[in-house]
Protein backbone atom coordinates (compact mmCIF):
# COMPACT_ATOMS: atom_id res chain seq x y z
CA UNK A 1 0.00 0.00 0.00
CA UNK A 2 1.63 3.61 -0.51
CA UNK A 3 0.90 7.28 -0.07
CA UNK A 4 -1.35 6.91 -3.40
CA UNK A 5 -3.15 4.37 -2.80
CA UNK A 6 -4.17 5.60 0.79
CA UNK A 7 -4.58 9.22 0.03
CA UNK A 8 -7.60 11.01 -2.03
CA UNK A 9 -6.90 11.19 -5.80
CA UNK A 10 -8.63 13.34 -8.73
CA UNK A 11 -7.23 14.12 -12.13
CA UNK A 12 -8.48 16.74 -14.10
CA UNK A 13 -7.86 17.94 -18.14
CA UNK A 14 -6.98 21.32 -18.17
CA UNK A 15 -4.27 23.40 -19.92
CA UNK A 16 -3.79 21.41 -23.11
CA UNK A 17 -2.64 18.31 -20.04
CA UNK A 18 -3.94 15.88 -17.47
CA UNK A 19 -3.31 17.68 -13.45
CA UNK A 20 -3.23 14.74 -10.89
CA UNK A 21 -4.04 15.68 -7.55
CA UNK A 22 -3.42 13.03 -4.26
CA UNK A 23 -3.73 14.76 -1.09
CA UNK A 24 -3.69 12.88 2.62
CA UNK A 25 -6.55 14.25 4.29
CA UNK A 26 -4.94 14.32 8.03
CA UNK A 27 -7.72 15.42 10.25
CA UNK A 28 -9.95 16.74 7.26
CA UNK A 29 -13.33 14.58 6.11
CA UNK A 30 -13.01 13.58 2.85
CA UNK A 31 -15.77 15.70 1.71
CA UNK A 32 -13.66 18.95 2.72
CA UNK A 33 -11.17 17.32 0.80
CA UNK A 34 -12.71 16.70 -2.26
CA UNK A 35 -14.48 20.69 -2.40
CA UNK A 36 -11.01 21.71 -1.71
CA UNK A 37 -9.32 19.83 -4.90
CA UNK A 38 -12.67 20.83 -6.65
CA UNK A 39 -11.94 24.38 -5.88
CA UNK A 40 -8.72 24.36 -7.08
CA UNK A 41 -9.84 22.92 -10.19
CA UNK A 42 -11.91 25.93 -10.83
CA UNK A 43 -8.38 27.46 -10.41
CA UNK A 44 -7.13 26.12 -13.14
CA UNK A 45 -9.85 26.40 -15.80
CA UNK A 46 -9.36 30.10 -14.80
CA UNK A 47 -5.98 30.17 -15.42
CA UNK A 48 -6.13 28.46 -18.83
CA UNK A 49 -9.40 31.17 -20.04
CA UNK A 50 -7.19 33.98 -18.65
CA UNK A 51 -3.32 32.88 -19.91
CA UNK A 52 -3.96 30.70 -23.01
CA UNK A 53 -2.32 32.04 -26.25
CA UNK A 54 -4.45 29.16 -28.13
CA UNK A 55 -7.84 31.10 -27.10
CA UNK A 56 -7.89 33.90 -29.41
CA UNK A 57 -10.05 36.20 -27.08
CA UNK A 58 -7.99 35.32 -23.95
CA UNK A 59 -6.88 38.19 -22.12
CA UNK A 60 -3.01 37.13 -22.61
CA UNK A 61 -3.91 36.77 -26.45
CA UNK A 62 -5.34 40.41 -26.23
CA UNK A 63 -2.24 41.74 -24.76
CA UNK A 64 -0.40 39.81 -27.34
CA UNK A 65 -1.78 41.57 -29.98
CA UNK A 66 -1.77 44.38 -28.08
CA UNK A 67 -5.24 45.10 -28.06
CA UNK A 68 -5.41 45.94 -24.42
CA UNK A 69 -2.60 47.12 -21.95
CA UNK A 70 -2.38 44.82 -18.04
CA UNK A 71 -3.94 48.16 -16.83
CA UNK A 72 -6.82 47.89 -19.83
CA UNK A 73 -7.99 44.68 -18.04
CA UNK A 74 -10.67 43.73 -15.14
CA UNK A 75 -8.67 44.36 -12.17
CA UNK A 76 -8.70 40.77 -10.96
CA UNK A 77 -7.39 39.67 -14.46
CA UNK A 78 -4.88 42.56 -14.38
CA UNK A 79 -3.72 41.47 -10.80
CA UNK A 80 -3.47 37.92 -11.83
CA UNK A 81 -1.19 38.72 -15.18
CA UNK A 82 0.55 41.05 -13.15
CA UNK A 83 1.97 38.51 -10.65
CA UNK A 84 2.77 36.28 -13.25
CA UNK A 85 4.45 38.84 -15.48
CA UNK A 86 6.82 39.76 -12.35
CA UNK A 87 7.66 35.83 -11.87
CA UNK A 88 8.49 35.91 -15.33
CA UNK A 89 10.48 38.93 -14.80
CA UNK A 90 12.45 37.07 -11.80
CA UNK A 91 12.65 34.02 -13.90
CA UNK A 92 14.10 35.55 -16.90
CA UNK A 93 17.02 36.97 -14.49
CA UNK A 94 17.56 34.03 -12.77
CA UNK A 95 18.04 32.43 -16.40
CA UNK A 96 20.25 35.08 -17.79
CA UNK A 97 17.50 35.63 -20.36
CA UNK A 98 17.42 32.33 -21.74
CA UNK A 99 13.51 32.07 -20.28
CA UNK A 100 12.06 35.62 -22.22
CA UNK A 101 8.81 35.46 -22.69
CA UNK A 102 8.85 39.19 -24.09
CA UNK A 103 11.13 37.49 -26.96
CA UNK A 104 8.95 35.11 -28.07
CA UNK A 105 7.97 35.05 -31.98
CA UNK A 106 4.64 36.21 -31.59
CA UNK A 107 4.73 38.48 -28.94
CA UNK A 108 4.19 37.73 -25.39
CA UNK A 109 4.41 34.61 -24.36
CA UNK A 110 4.05 33.09 -20.29
CA UNK A 111 3.47 29.79 -21.24
CA UNK A 112 6.64 28.34 -19.89
CA UNK A 113 5.64 29.74 -16.52
CA UNK A 114 2.06 29.67 -16.23
CA UNK A 115 1.42 25.79 -16.01
CA UNK A 116 3.86 26.06 -13.02
CA UNK A 117 2.17 29.29 -11.28
CA UNK A 118 -1.17 27.39 -11.80
CA UNK A 119 -0.53 23.93 -10.35
CA UNK A 120 1.83 26.02 -7.43
CA UNK A 121 -1.61 28.43 -6.70
CA UNK A 122 -3.82 25.37 -6.99
CA UNK A 123 -1.49 23.27 -4.39
CA UNK A 124 -1.39 26.25 -2.05
CA UNK A 125 -5.47 25.96 -2.02
CA UNK A 126 -5.41 22.93 -0.39
CA UNK A 127 -2.87 23.50 2.17
CA UNK A 128 -4.79 26.83 2.82
CA UNK A 129 -7.69 24.81 3.18
CA UNK A 130 -6.39 22.20 5.57
CA UNK A 131 -5.12 19.61 3.45
CA UNK A 132 -1.99 17.85 5.61
CA UNK A 133 -0.41 17.27 2.36
CA UNK A 134 -0.83 16.86 -0.92
CA UNK A 135 1.15 15.89 -4.18
CA UNK A 136 -0.18 17.72 -7.83
CA UNK A 137 1.82 17.09 -10.74
CA UNK A 138 0.76 18.74 -13.90
CA UNK A 139 1.58 16.70 -16.66
CA UNK A 140 5.03 15.92 -15.32
CA UNK A 141 5.66 19.38 -13.18
CA UNK A 142 4.60 19.00 -9.89
CA UNK A 143 4.57 20.38 -6.53
CA UNK A 144 3.97 19.00 -3.04
CA UNK A 145 3.76 19.98 0.54
CA UNK A 146 3.92 18.01 3.98
CA UNK A 147 5.11 14.82 4.07
CA UNK A 148 4.50 11.72 2.00
CA UNK A 149 2.70 8.49 4.05
CA UNK A 150 4.95 6.37 5.59
CA UNK A 151 5.07 2.72 3.52
CA UNK A 152 2.38 1.42 6.19
CA UNK A 153 -1.15 0.73 5.52
CA UNK A 154 -3.98 3.06 7.47
CA UNK A 155 -1.75 5.62 7.91
CA UNK A 156 -2.03 8.96 5.92
CA UNK A 157 0.16 12.13 5.46
CA UNK A 158 1.53 14.28 7.78
CA UNK A 159 2.13 18.12 7.95
CA UNK A 160 5.67 18.80 8.37
CA UNK A 161 6.24 19.64 12.13
CA UNK A 162 6.53 23.05 12.79
CA UNK A 163 9.77 25.00 11.94
CA UNK A 164 11.18 21.74 10.45
CA UNK A 165 10.68 20.93 6.21
CA UNK A 166 8.75 17.67 5.76
CA UNK A 167 10.06 14.42 4.63
CA UNK A 168 11.07 14.61 1.09
CA UNK A 169 8.62 13.28 -1.90
CA UNK A 170 10.67 10.28 -4.13
CA UNK A 171 9.84 11.91 -7.41
CA UNK A 172 11.23 9.89 -11.01
CA UNK A 173 12.94 12.15 -13.68
CA UNK A 174 11.77 10.42 -16.96
CA UNK A 175 14.65 9.01 -19.44
CA UNK A 176 14.89 11.08 -22.17
CA UNK A 177 15.47 8.04 -24.73
CA UNK A 178 14.02 5.22 -22.86
CA UNK A 179 10.09 5.89 -21.92
CA UNK A 180 9.86 2.72 -19.97
CA UNK A 181 12.78 3.74 -17.15
CA UNK A 182 13.50 6.66 -15.22
CA UNK A 183 16.59 8.53 -15.78
CA UNK A 184 17.47 9.10 -11.85
CA UNK A 185 15.25 9.55 -8.64
CA UNK A 186 15.24 12.90 -6.97
CA UNK A 187 14.20 13.88 -3.55
CA UNK A 188 11.84 16.26 -3.78
CA UNK A 189 10.78 18.89 -0.55
CA UNK A 190 8.41 21.20 -2.97
CA UNK A 191 8.52 21.49 -6.25
CA UNK A 192 10.57 19.91 -9.65
CA UNK A 193 9.82 20.35 -13.50
CA UNK A 194 10.99 18.75 -16.51
CA UNK A 195 11.33 20.38 -19.97
CA UNK A 196 12.32 18.22 -22.69
CA UNK A 197 11.52 17.84 -26.38
CA UNK A 198 10.99 13.65 -26.76
CA UNK A 199 7.25 13.96 -26.70
CA UNK A 200 5.77 17.50 -28.24
CA UNK A 201 8.62 17.49 -30.92
CA UNK A 202 10.84 21.00 -30.83
CA UNK A 203 8.31 23.67 -28.43
CA UNK A 204 11.30 25.34 -27.47
CA UNK A 205 12.66 28.67 -28.58
CA UNK A 206 15.93 30.05 -28.29
CA UNK A 207 15.18 34.04 -27.11
CA UNK A 208 17.98 35.07 -29.05
CA UNK A 209 16.92 34.00 -32.41
CA UNK A 210 13.38 32.87 -32.11
CA UNK A 211 13.91 29.59 -33.47
CA UNK A 212 13.22 26.23 -31.91
CA UNK A 213 16.54 24.38 -30.44
CA UNK A 214 17.03 21.22 -28.72
CA UNK A 215 20.12 21.82 -26.42
CA UNK A 216 18.77 19.44 -23.87
CA UNK A 217 17.39 15.80 -23.87
CA UNK A 218 16.07 16.56 -20.53
CA UNK A 219 16.17 19.42 -17.75
CA UNK A 220 14.99 19.49 -14.48
CA UNK A 221 15.05 22.37 -11.97
CA UNK A 222 13.52 21.56 -8.41
CA UNK A 223 13.17 24.73 -6.29
CA UNK A 224 10.79 26.39 -3.90
CA UNK A 225 8.36 27.73 -6.46
CA UNK A 226 6.67 25.56 -9.20
CA UNK A 227 6.30 28.67 -11.44
CA UNK A 228 9.92 29.57 -11.06
CA UNK A 229 11.52 25.98 -11.54
CA UNK A 230 8.93 26.00 -14.54
CA UNK A 231 10.47 28.76 -15.95
CA UNK A 232 13.85 27.50 -15.09
CA UNK A 233 13.20 24.24 -16.71
CA UNK A 234 12.55 25.64 -20.05
CA UNK A 235 15.37 28.02 -20.12
CA UNK A 236 18.01 24.85 -18.73
CA UNK A 237 15.99 22.92 -21.92
CA UNK A 238 17.22 26.08 -24.32
CA UNK A 239 20.67 27.06 -22.75
CA UNK A 240 21.99 24.39 -21.59
CA UNK A 241 25.15 24.62 -19.90
CA UNK A 242 24.82 28.65 -19.16
CA UNK A 243 21.24 28.44 -18.06
CA UNK A 244 22.91 25.86 -15.66
CA UNK A 245 25.27 27.86 -14.57
CA UNK A 246 22.95 30.58 -13.56
CA UNK A 247 20.36 28.20 -11.51
CA UNK A 248 23.71 27.05 -9.81
CA UNK A 249 23.57 30.66 -8.34
CA UNK A 250 19.96 31.21 -7.76
CA UNK A 251 19.36 30.62 -4.30
CA UNK A 252 17.23 27.81 -3.50
CA UNK A 253 17.11 26.05 -7.16
CA UNK A 254 18.98 23.31 -8.29
CA UNK A 255 19.10 22.02 -12.29
CA UNK A 256 19.99 18.62 -13.73
CA UNK A 257 20.52 18.27 -17.44
CA UNK A 258 21.06 15.54 -19.30
CA UNK A 259 22.82 17.19 -22.75
CA UNK A 260 21.61 15.97 -26.49
CA UNK A 261 24.54 13.42 -26.34
CA UNK A 262 23.13 11.67 -23.51
CA UNK A 263 25.92 13.47 -20.83
CA UNK A 264 25.35 14.47 -17.92
CA UNK A 265 25.83 17.56 -15.97
CA UNK A 266 24.40 19.01 -12.12
CA UNK A 267 24.50 22.15 -10.39
CA UNK A 268 25.35 20.00 -7.04
CA UNK A 269 22.88 20.38 -4.51
CA UNK A 270 19.78 18.17 -6.12
CA UNK A 271 19.17 15.38 -3.93
CA UNK A 272 19.51 12.46 -5.54
CA UNK A 273 18.72 8.78 -4.45
CA UNK A 274 19.94 6.81 -6.63
CA UNK B 1 31.43 3.72 -2.56
CA UNK B 2 28.58 1.30 -3.94
CA UNK B 3 25.66 2.67 -4.34
CA UNK B 4 23.06 0.36 -4.73
CA UNK B 5 20.93 0.65 -7.99
CA UNK B 6 17.62 -0.30 -8.59
CA UNK B 7 15.79 0.17 -12.29
CA UNK B 8 11.94 2.09 -11.94
CA UNK B 9 9.28 1.87 -13.88
CA UNK B 10 7.65 5.32 -14.99
CA UNK B 11 4.62 5.96 -12.47
CA UNK B 12 2.85 9.45 -13.86
CA UNK B 13 0.81 11.22 -11.31
CA UNK B 14 -1.96 11.06 -13.57
CA UNK B 15 -2.16 6.91 -13.85
CA UNK B 16 -0.78 6.32 -10.48
CA UNK B 17 -4.22 8.53 -9.48
CA UNK B 18 -6.19 6.13 -11.36
CA UNK B 19 -4.98 3.69 -9.66
CA UNK B 20 -5.67 4.91 -6.37
CA UNK B 21 -8.79 5.97 -7.49
CA UNK B 22 -9.98 2.55 -8.49
CA UNK B 23 -8.34 0.82 -4.99
CA UNK B 24 -10.70 3.63 -3.71
CA UNK B 25 -13.91 3.29 -5.77
CA UNK B 26 -13.54 -0.55 -5.48
CA UNK B 27 -14.04 -0.66 -1.61
CA UNK B 28 -12.10 -3.76 -0.48
CA UNK B 29 -8.18 -3.07 0.99
CA UNK B 30 -5.85 -3.68 -1.50
CA UNK B 31 -3.55 -6.87 -0.60
CA UNK B 32 -0.28 -6.75 0.29
CA UNK B 33 1.90 -5.85 -2.37
CA UNK B 34 4.49 -8.62 -3.06
CA UNK B 35 5.41 -8.20 -6.58
CA UNK B 36 6.57 -4.38 -6.88
CA UNK B 37 8.01 -4.11 -10.26
CA UNK B 38 11.91 -2.96 -9.08
CA UNK B 39 14.34 -5.27 -9.75
CA UNK B 40 17.52 -4.46 -8.43
CA UNK B 41 21.43 -3.98 -10.39
CA UNK B 42 23.95 -2.27 -9.27
CA UNK B 43 25.58 1.31 -10.44
CA UNK B 44 27.32 4.40 -10.32
CA UNK B 45 25.83 7.73 -9.89
CA UNK B 46 27.76 8.51 -12.84
CA UNK B 47 25.79 6.40 -14.46
CA UNK B 48 22.39 8.10 -13.74
CA UNK B 49 21.44 8.54 -17.65
CA UNK B 50 21.09 4.52 -18.00
CA UNK B 51 19.10 3.34 -15.91
CA UNK B 52 17.33 0.55 -18.03
CA UNK B 53 14.10 -0.85 -18.16
CA UNK B 54 13.53 -3.86 -15.39
CA UNK B 55 11.31 -6.57 -16.88
CA UNK B 56 8.65 -8.08 -15.30
CA UNK B 57 5.30 -5.49 -14.01
CA UNK B 58 3.86 -6.65 -10.95
CA UNK B 59 0.04 -7.71 -10.35
CA UNK B 60 -0.13 -11.38 -12.07
CA UNK B 61 -3.47 -12.32 -13.19
CA UNK B 62 -2.99 -15.23 -10.15
CA UNK B 63 -2.32 -12.59 -7.22
CA UNK B 64 -5.17 -11.67 -4.80
CA UNK B 65 -8.43 -13.09 -4.46
CA UNK B 66 -11.81 -12.02 -5.80
CA UNK B 67 -14.13 -11.91 -8.82
CA UNK B 68 -12.72 -10.69 -12.26
CA UNK B 69 -14.09 -8.29 -14.48
CA UNK B 70 -12.81 -6.90 -17.55
CA UNK B 71 -14.21 -3.47 -19.29
CA UNK B 72 -12.98 -2.13 -22.69
CA UNK B 73 -13.07 1.73 -23.18
CA UNK B 74 -14.28 3.63 -26.35
CA UNK B 75 -11.91 4.69 -28.63
CA UNK B 76 -10.41 8.19 -27.52
CA UNK B 77 -8.68 10.54 -30.05
CA UNK B 78 -4.64 11.17 -28.53
CA UNK B 79 -2.06 13.38 -30.58
CA UNK B 80 -1.25 10.88 -33.25
CA UNK B 81 -4.36 8.70 -33.60
CA UNK B 82 -7.32 7.05 -31.32
CA UNK B 83 -6.68 4.36 -28.79
CA UNK B 84 -9.17 1.69 -27.01
CA UNK B 85 -7.90 0.43 -23.78
CA UNK B 86 -9.23 -2.77 -21.62
CA UNK B 87 -8.86 -3.06 -18.25
CA UNK B 88 -9.18 -6.16 -16.33
CA UNK B 89 -9.68 -5.99 -12.33
CA UNK B 90 -10.05 -8.88 -9.85
CA UNK B 91 -11.65 -7.53 -6.71
CA UNK B 92 -10.07 -4.00 -5.94
CA UNK B 93 -7.10 -4.39 -7.99
CA UNK B 94 -5.95 -3.74 -11.33
CA UNK B 95 -3.92 -7.26 -12.58
CA UNK B 96 -3.83 -6.44 -16.23
CA UNK B 97 -4.45 -3.37 -18.51
CA UNK B 98 -4.09 -3.86 -22.65
CA UNK B 99 -4.56 -1.86 -25.86
CA UNK B 100 -7.89 -3.25 -27.51
CA UNK B 101 -7.43 -1.54 -30.57
CA UNK B 102 -5.01 1.47 -31.40
CA UNK B 103 -5.29 3.78 -35.12
CA UNK B 104 -1.99 5.72 -35.42
CA UNK B 105 -2.68 8.31 -37.97
CA UNK B 106 0.79 9.58 -38.32
CA UNK B 107 3.11 7.33 -39.69
CA UNK B 108 5.93 8.15 -37.77
CA UNK B 109 4.60 7.88 -34.58
CA UNK B 110 4.34 4.50 -35.00
CA UNK B 111 7.63 4.59 -32.76
CA UNK B 112 6.51 6.99 -30.48
CA UNK B 113 3.58 4.78 -29.82
CA UNK B 114 5.19 1.30 -29.33
CA UNK B 115 7.05 2.86 -27.01
CA UNK B 116 5.29 4.77 -24.50
CA UNK B 117 2.36 1.95 -24.79
CA UNK B 118 3.95 -1.00 -22.88
CA UNK B 119 5.44 1.58 -20.29
CA UNK B 120 1.83 2.69 -19.51
CA UNK B 121 0.69 -0.35 -18.89
CA UNK B 122 3.96 -1.08 -16.52
CA UNK B 123 2.37 2.94 -15.04
CA UNK B 124 -0.74 1.59 -13.81
CA UNK B 125 0.09 -1.69 -12.90
CA UNK B 126 3.23 -0.70 -10.64
CA UNK B 127 1.05 2.44 -9.58
CA UNK B 128 -0.29 0.41 -7.01
CA UNK B 129 3.02 -1.07 -5.48
CA UNK B 130 5.78 1.69 -6.88
CA UNK B 131 8.00 3.38 -4.03
CA UNK B 132 8.15 6.33 -6.35
CA UNK B 133 4.97 9.07 -5.10
CA UNK B 134 5.57 10.50 -8.74
CA UNK B 135 7.04 11.11 -12.05
CA UNK B 136 8.41 14.63 -13.54
CA UNK B 137 8.54 14.64 -17.27
CA UNK B 138 5.14 14.37 -19.03
CA UNK B 139 4.15 11.58 -21.42
CA UNK B 140 1.91 13.28 -24.14
CA UNK B 141 0.65 10.27 -24.88
CA UNK B 142 -0.94 9.11 -21.72
CA UNK B 143 -3.99 11.80 -22.30
CA UNK B 144 -6.09 9.57 -24.30
CA UNK B 145 -4.60 6.56 -22.89
CA UNK B 146 -6.14 7.87 -19.10
CA UNK B 147 -9.52 9.50 -21.36
CA UNK B 148 -9.98 5.59 -22.40
CA UNK B 149 -8.51 3.66 -19.11
CA UNK B 150 -11.07 5.52 -17.07
CA UNK B 151 -14.04 5.34 -19.05
CA UNK B 152 -13.19 1.56 -18.88
CA UNK B 153 -13.06 2.01 -15.26
CA UNK B 154 -16.18 3.66 -14.77
CA UNK B 155 -18.11 1.22 -16.90
CA UNK B 156 -16.70 -1.92 -14.79
CA UNK B 157 -17.73 0.66 -11.88
CA UNK B 158 -21.45 0.46 -13.42
CA UNK B 159 -21.86 -2.87 -13.75
CA UNK B 160 -20.66 -3.41 -9.91
CA UNK B 161 -22.93 -1.21 -8.72
CA UNK B 162 -25.27 -2.68 -10.42
CA UNK B 163 -25.17 -6.26 -9.12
Amino acid sequence: MTALATGITHTEEVMGTVISFTAAPGGLPAAAVRAAIAAACQGLHRADEVFSTWIAGSPVSRLRRGEVTVAELPPEVAAEVAEVLDLCQRAKAASRGWFDPWAMPGGLDPTGLVKGWAVERAANSLRRAGVAAALVNGGGDLTAFGSPAPEKPGQAGQPGLPGQPGLPWRVGIRHPWRADALACVVNVRAAIATSASYERGAHLIDPATGLPVTAAASASVTGPSLAIADALATALAVGGDDALAAIGETDGYEGYLIRADGSEVDTGGMEFTN
Amino acid sequence: MTVKRTSWFIVTGAIAGFAGTVAFHLGAAAPATGASGAPGGSGSPSARGSAAAGAGASGSPSAGGGAVHRATGPDVNFSYGTIAVRVTVRGSRIVDVSVAAIHVTEPESGRISGQAIPVLRSEVLDAQSASIHSVSGATYTSRGYISSLNAALNDLRTKAAGG
